[in-house]
């Protein structure tokens, strides 16, 4: 769901045209229509350096975890699942909205890492080391349209 | 409900897909015409009374339907249809926001025809009042921005056809 889907349900549960407030929140959102499209558009193209470079940074730092276990099916696995999750926070840059990560990355999240054996701290770790290779490769303003997606997937390891 | 954003990430998610070309270019678009639909929105919302009053005594006012036996008589029926061509209008805004018609399938027209055929609702004075409501908007909001709500007023007429 996107920022738009979202002022207009809230508007339609009460029954009203959009008030002026939420016409300003999607005019804000238009006015940064084109840093939202190059930053997912960064997003795409550098996700493979962004998941080699941040597990790179996340293994000096935490050695001993699955992804560095030896077992390359085990750190291809986990580097798949990281690269989903930037591709998840480019949704949300385009959405507007964290909904996209929420629906489809952290709903029941814990409960498989918790069934695989991957332990969350790690995992949060790795995710706040793609956060930062991430931010590194974006301006400082299309970061500031991703950062809040990113935080919300550290804090929700 | 669905709107233009979410109908290009759904799909592009199911085979774990970025966002690129074509789609991107979609939303590119969308995003450059947000701000006349927010405009066109917020003249609507700020007007929708009147627009309602004016799309009445283009369409309905001087007919037989207000009158002892039609249809917008006595004054509780004429209030029911000013409050569905209420519906109408905001329904009809909230897809042009969306550039998606798929919240007037969900929310407006999904039994409606039914439902006017079984409360004995004329269809086609009230297709009559949506035509009329096109022009009305048109005048307020301008041609390009009118030719955009078009769009979802006529989704309205095709889905009491």
């Amino acid at each position: 769901m996107s920022i738009v889907a979202k002022v207009i349900a809230q508007s339609d549960r009460a029954n009203r045209f959009l008030s002026s407030a939420e016409l300003t929140q999607l005019q804000d959102f238009f006015n940064n229509g084109s840093l939202r499209i190059s930053a997912s558009q960064k997003l795409s193209e550098n996700e493979q350096k962004i998941v080699d470079e941040g597990s790179k940074r996340f293994w000096s730092q935490c050695p001993n975890t699955p992804s560095n276990s030896g077992n390359p099916q085990k750190t291809a696995l986990c580097q798949r699942d990281q690269g989903w999750y930037i591709r998840l926070v480019s949704y949300c840059v385009l959405a507007g909205n964290a909904k996209p990560l929420e629906d489809i990355g952290l709903d029941g999240m814990r409960d498989m890492y918790v069934s695989l054996g991957v332990p969350l701290a790690n995992l949060k770790m790795a995710m706040r080391n793609l956060k930062e290779v991430a931010m590194g490769i974006l301006s400082s303003e299309e970061g500031a349209l991703a950062a809040p997606y990113f935080d919300q997937l550290i804090r929700a390891f | 409900m669905q709107d233009t954003i979410t109908a290009a990430i759904n799909p592009a998610d199911e085979k774990g897909n970025y966002l690129t070309g074509p789609e991107l270019d979609k939303l590119k678009q969308y995003f450059q015409s947000g701000t006349s639909r927010v405009k066109a929105a917020t003249q609507i919302g700020a007007s929708a009374a009147s627009i309602i009053s004016e799309t009445v005594a283009k369409s309905l006012l001087y007919g037989d339907i207000t009158c002892p036996g039609g249809n917008m008589y006595p004054t509780r029926r004429y209030a029911a249809c000013l409050r569905d061509l209420t519906y109408f209008l905001r329904y009809s805004t909230y897809a042009m926001l969306a550039a998606d018609a798929s919240i007037l399938d969900e929310r407006l027209l999904n039994g409606l025809k039914d439902t006017y055929l079984s409360l004995g609702v004329p269809i086609e004075p009230t297709i009559q009042a949506v035509q009329a409501m096109k022009e009305v908007v048109t005048q307020r909001i301008g041609a390009e921005a009118g030719q955009e709500m078009d769009i979802y007023l006529d989704h309205i007429i095709a889905g009491l056809s």
